[in-house]
């Protein structure tokens, strides 16, 4: 018997690569963002569509959040400019790299 | 659905979800905007036994903005206004972040009824009696539990209706004293009104002349 393959569709499954091993189901504090209590694979209330135009951030400190709900929190002046996890300047880490793995 | 709502929906069904930390958290009308939180008074401190109500409102810009609470239920304690409730902790002002949630919060304000910070008071009388005699400040805050919150007392019929309460040992004054100007001839209550200012209280008593506390009766 011979098969030939017409046509195909791949399917993927991706999520943010943020250094943690595997996504918490049933702990609903370790993949969302802390601001807007979305899960990171989702966008910030703001966006649309998740991916590379809502991306993460991620500071010097390794805390990490939607980088919208970020920027907009470091916009008010109640922020002081600290990260909201431990209160310490917001800075960013030299080796900036988040990256979208498959899985 | 807008995101403060969303997030807001989410934190009210965690705190239904949660049975481990004793935070309730109800609507007050139909908007989740404005909420009634509640909890029991920690254990082995002056409000055990109560239970704390908590008006709760999230502003506009929430979470960026922090919520703003205040006791419902009468409180002695340093750190909160004991006329209105206003609550003083930092996180409700100027150390707010947009990671706390309501229920952090919540559990914030039953660790503040276990470590009072009288040097940064909301209640500057109360900070006093705290300061002068931590004893005599437990008593007034453990019968103000009782009448106010529930507490372990609160069936007893000394309390069972407003005009039984204990005005003496609501204001967290000795009996003797109070008795002492009365028998001055000034009124009941405006003796424990001035005595209270004066804080009459512990080592004060020595300190505090009795003409000082005429002459504070005799104030219009
Ligand atoms: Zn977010
Ligand atoms: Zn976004
Ligand atoms: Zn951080």
């Amino acid at each position: 018997m011979k098969v030939t393959i017409k046509h195909w569709h791949a399917v993927a499954q991706w999520r943010w690569d943020t250094g943690k091993s595997e996504p918490n189901s049933d702990d609903s504090e370790g993949d969302v963002c802390g601001i807007c209590r979305v899960p990171f694979e989702g966008c910030c209330p703001t966006c649309k569509m998740p991916g590379d135009d809502c991306p993460l951030i991620w500071g010097e400190c390794t805390h990490i959040f939607h980088m919208h709900c970020l920027l907009k929190w470091l916009g008010t002046a109640a922020s002081k400019q600290q990260c909201p996890m431990d209160r310490r300047t917001w800075g960013m880490p030299t080796k900036f790299s988040l990256v979208a793995v498959p899985c | 659905m807008d995101a403060r709502l969303r997030r807001v929906n989410k934190e009210i069904a965690d705190c239904k979800n949660d049975r481990t930390s004793n935070i309730r958290i109800e609507l007050v009308d139909n908007s989740p905007f404005h909420l009634k939180g509640s909890f029991p008074g920690p254990e082995e401190t002056p409000y055990e036994g109560g239970n704390f109500d908590v008006d709760i409102v999230i502003p506009p810009s929430y979470p960026f903005q922090p919520v703003k609470m205040k006791f419902i239920t009468k409180v002695y304690h340093p750190n909160v206004s004991s006329a209105s409730g206003a609550i003083c902790l930092d996180i409700l002002k100027d150390a707010w972040s947009p990671v706390l949630t309501l229920k952090s919060t919540m559990i914030s304000l039953q660790s503040l009824l276990c470590s009072p910070e009288p040097n940064d008071p909301q209640d500057a009388e109360v900070a006093k009696h705290y300061m002068t005699s931590k004893t005599s400040f437990e008593d007034t805050a453990r019968y103000w539990t009782e009448i106010y919150a529930g507490g372990p007392g609160s069936r007893a019929a000394k309390v069972a209706s407003p005009g039984a309460r204990d005005e003496v040992a609501i204001a967290g004054l000795d009996p003797q004293h109070v008795t002492r100007f009365e028998n001055l001839g000034f009124p009941r209550n405006k003796v424990i009104d001035a005595l209270r200012r004066l804080n009459y209280r512990g080592g004060n008593v020595s300190k505090i002349t009795e003409d000082r506390v005429v002459e504070e009766l005799l104030k219009p």
